[in-house]
């Protein structure tokens, strides 16, 4: 079986338009599928996973012994307390994580909040892609830094978790989560789209036309097993949507394979 | 005014084991060997210019040892001269005043040695303009303008055209001698040795092998190495017995007793008498025999004479003039004769 | 008809193929991106800000190699001692290290975790993303061009000129200022150039320890990857040039390459 990973947005147009042949495509973000290639070069998604943000961190951070889920929008605010995201314009997780901020500051009713922590956070702090953050902080050059909660466990980093109305993770809060917007750059400088909050699920999708068809389908199968794929990815930290799930009763009955027996309807 | 005290240098690749020898107050000491004996690092040595292993340097009775060359007062002329090729000849020269205090009449001093030198018509020119000869001069004047008490020379005249070298063996001879410098200087040239030193040192392979009058050194030898150095040329292994030594199957006699030590004898080319076989004065004298003559060089005036005898090759050297007057040539049967005086034994 | 010997002609040979190899991928950089683009990238702050600072970031690196680089590349010139091959060895280890693995290793030594990176932090030190760990990694990179050429430099003087300075009366420190200086500053100044050039290009290590602030390389692949071919080629084209400014600089300083003896 070959892999390839890459940013979802990027593997989605390589499918579409580059005709890259593949057979299935996961996506931690359900709709990069539902915009990409349903109908053209999917029939439907299946949504198999979730993740939170949570603030990483390691016994050498400032203030690590201090910090918690009540006061970490303060610690991050201390001058000296270097933390730090990924870069919005190239990584999901960067602009998740100002949303998560963003929305602290309305959940947590601190005006100003987002402005003060971003000015506690010089540029030298923003890095392309969120696992260089993993490394900065295991070296001891940054205090705390926005990750996904299963790159959090799966690197052994102590983490604050955050309540579900901030921490994008829980689908039910998505109209709280439309609260945050950011801006990122477009195809060419000096152009900006604007991406909105909402949570991180995963989706999963058989690629029309699929050169080996009938293996992926064996393998969606076993993904999608809670005693299989499901229970692995639980094991690494990654919290799946147990049984998976499609959007309505006509996209079950077109799941080819024993695939219908493993997931629900929600709408 | 040197003493230098079982001085040894261990550097990798080349050991200088042993040294010692003395030089007096403005005296003219060289320092004989053959190039890669090591001349050039006892020089440095004095100088401070290379760390010694052990040992001692004394100059003027003190010890000189630990300190660093620029507190030595001891000038050093290179081979190459070594001119600081990014300055001119005046500021070559004036280069080291600037570290010794300044005399009254030092300016007037300056120039008269410049003078003295015959450099005053170059002294705005560039180094790489100037002949061998020049140079030579140059590096003498820089060296001696901050009136050192030693002066050391490290093949001063090897690196010079013919009609150079005459030139500044004169100079160094009658700067020596007016100035009263100590001189050390170092040569692989036995001819330089006897023009202008008095006694000499003959240094092989890192070691001293003799140290004395020049005169003595050339006469009396006490090594095969020495011996081949000085030009003797004619060394065999011997025994001694009764007055005689016996090399190979000849015998000759000897002109007084010998030290048990001795294993060798030699001889000057010049020193043995050469005859025809035909004609010959004093037949069956205890100390000639007969030889064939193998080979004969001419080198002008003189001539060697190599020649056969029982197993030995002798080298003989004679004035060309005499052999036409004796009738030698190659091929012909001769008999040579070894004053016993003449004979020097190691 | 004249025979031509075919050496020459071999050497023609690669000389044209040499010369291609590294002229063409130059010329199609130059080439591709049209006037607009390059006016408009010269026109944008952010392009100018990263080129000035990896010019001046590599000065930087250039003056440090120079203040340290110069006593031990004289050691290295003039002393012979045990190890000595080994030193000479160390002193080329960054040329061949991995360029991400010096970013790490300067990153690892640098925070809290390591006694280093406490002490550094402690004194307000900070190395990650900043331009003392931009400075730090280009003369890691740099150091072992300047201490060979500087090296060399020194070899080529003869060691009797400088014998000869402290017979006359000089300390090693005045030898060195009016013997060697004097007939190595252009070796030195070949060593600056080298060191600068191999430090304006360096990305490997720099992009790991800083991505902010941006030196050229770092924001030439940052543009390729967010937006594509056409709004990177221009920086690259710039730095070309730049780097080429600095090379005729070394070319016209040393014309024949030899240094005077």
């Amino acid at each position: 079986m070959r892999r390839e990973a890459g940013g979802s947005t990027q593997l989605a147009r390589m499918i579409s338009e580059l005709g890259k042949p593949a057979d299935i495509m996961a996506s931690a973000d359900y709709k990069v599928i539902d915009k990409g290639l349903i109908p053209a070069h999917a029939d439907w998604n299946i949504l198999f996973a979730s993740n939170q943000l949570v603030l990483c961190y390691t016994d050498q951070s400032k203030f690590a012994a201090e910090i918690n889920a009540k006061n970490w929008y303060e610690v991050l605010a201390r001058p000296g307390v270097v933390w730090g995201h990924s870069d919005p314009n190239l990584d999901p997780c960067g602009y998740r994580s100002l949303m998560v901020i963003q929305l602290a500051e309305k959940f947590h009713n601190q005006p100003g909040l987002y402005d003060r922590l971003i000015a506690n956070r010089p540029e030298a702090n923003v890095r392309p892609k969120s696992v260089e953050l993993v490394s900065l902080l295991k070296t001891g050059n940054m205090d705390y830094a926005w990750e996904y909660q299963s790159v959090a466990r799966q690197h052994d980093l102590k983490y604050i978790q955050l309540d579900d109305h901030i921490n994008l993770g829980n689908y039910k809060f998505d109209p709280f989560y439309a609260q945050a917007q950011v801006k990122v750059t477009g195809h060419a400088p000096g152009t900006w789209t604007t991406q909105t909050g909402q949570s991180s699920t995963y989706g999963v999708a058989l690629v029309k036309n699929a050169p080996n068809r009938k293996v992926a389908i064996l393998f969606l199968e076993y993904l999608l097993d809670p005693a299989g794929g499901l229970k692995i990815l639980e094991d690494m930290g990654q919290p799946t949507i147990t049984p998976s799930q499609v959007v309505s009763d006509a996209v079950l009955k077109a799941l080819p394979g024993n695939l219908p027996a493993l997931v629900e309807v929600k709408k | 005014m040197i003493a230098v005290e079982d001085v040894c240098v261990q550097l990798p690749g080349f050991t200088l084991d042993a040294v010692s020898f003395r030089v007096g107050a403005s005296e003219f000491f060289t320092i004989l060997g053959p190039t890669g004996s090591g001349k050039t690092l006892i020089l440095e040595s004095i100088a401070g210019l290379v760390p010694i292993t052990s040992g001692r340097i004394l100059i003027g009775g003190r010890d000189m040892t630990d300190l660093p060359p620029e507190r030595r007062g001891i000038g050093i002329v290179y081979q190459d001269q070594a001119l600081f090729p990014h300055l001119s000849v005046a500021r070559n020269i004036r280069y080291g005043l600037r570290y010794w205090p300044r005399a009254a009449d030092r300016e007037e001093k300056i120039s008269q040695l410049i003078q003295r030198l015959n450099l005053d018509h170059l002294l705005d020119r560039a180094i790489i303009n100037l002949s061998g000869g020049e140079r030579q001069r140059v590096a003498l004047a820089r060296a001696l303008v901050v009136a050192p008490e030693i002066l050391l020379l490290d093949e001063p005249l090897s690196a010079l055209d013919p009609n150079f070298r005459e030139e500044i063996r004169y100079l160094l001879k009658s700067l020596h001698h007016e100035t009263g410098i100590t001189v050390l200087m170092v040569t692989h040239d036995f001819a330089e040795a006897h023009f202008l030193a008095t006694r000499t040192a003959v240094i092989s392979a890192g070691r001293i092998e003799q140290v004395g009058p020049v005169v003595e050194v050339f006469n009396r030898p006490i090594s095969p190495s020495v011996a081949t150095f000085v030009g003797m040329k004619n060394i065999f292994e011997a025994r001694f017995e009764n007055g005689m030594a016996r090399a190979g199957p000849l015998a000759l006699p000897l002109a007084g007793p010998v030290d048990s030590a001795c294993r060798f004898i030699t001889l000057r080319p010049e020193d043995i008498r050469i005859y025809s076989a035909s004609t010959g004065a004093k037949e069956n004298a205890s100390n000639s025999f007969i030889g064939l003559v193998t080979r004969i060089d001419h080198q002008g005036i003189f001539c060697d004479v190599w020649v056969r005898s029982d197993g030995l090759l002798w080298q003989v050297m004679l004035p060309t003039s005499q052999l036409m007057e004796k009738n030698i040539a190659e091929g012909c049967e001769v008999r040579l004769q070894v004053p016993p005086e003449k004979i020097h034994v190691m | 008809m004249r025979r031509i010997d075919p050496f020459h002609t071999l050497a023609a040979v690669c000389t044209l193929l040499v010369v291609g190899f590294i002229v063409f991928p130059l010329l199609e950089m130059i080439r591709q991106p049209t006037a607009a683009d390059l006016k408009a990238s010269l026109a944008d702050a952010d392009v100018r800000q990263a080129i000035w600072l990896s010019i001046s970031t590599s000065g930087t690196a250039a003056l440090i190699s120079f203040v340290f680089g110069t006593p031990f590349a004289y050691l290295l010139a003039r002393r012979d001692f045990k190890g000595k091959r080994f030193i000479e060895s160390v002193v080329d280890l960054p040329i061949m290290i991995p360029h991400p693995v010096i970013g790490i290793a300067i990153l690892s030594l640098a925070g809290r975790q390591h006694w280093i990176g406490r002490v550094a932090t402690d004194l307000g030190v900070r190395v990650m993303g900043s331009l003392t760990g931009i400075v730090i990694v280009l003369t890691f990179v740099g150091l072992p061009f300047y201490i060979n050429t500087v090296k060399n430099g020194i070899e080529a003087i003869p060691r009797r000129l400088e014998n000869v300075s402290r017979s006359l009366g000089a300390t090693a420190f005045g030898t060195f200022r009016r013997v060697t200086l004097p007939l190595a500053w252009r070796s030195m100044i070949v060593g600056m150039i080298l060191c600068m050039a191999r430090a304006v290009s360096e990305f490997g290590a720099v992009v790991i320890v800083a991505y902010h602030p941006m030196t050229a390389p770092v924001m030439i692949y940052e543009r390729f990857t967010a937006y594509g071919l056409r709004y990177s080629q221009p920086v690259a084209v710039w730095l070309i040039f730049v780097c080429l400014g600095l090379f005729l600089m070394l070319r016209w300083l040393n014309p024949a390459g030899r240094t005077r003896a």
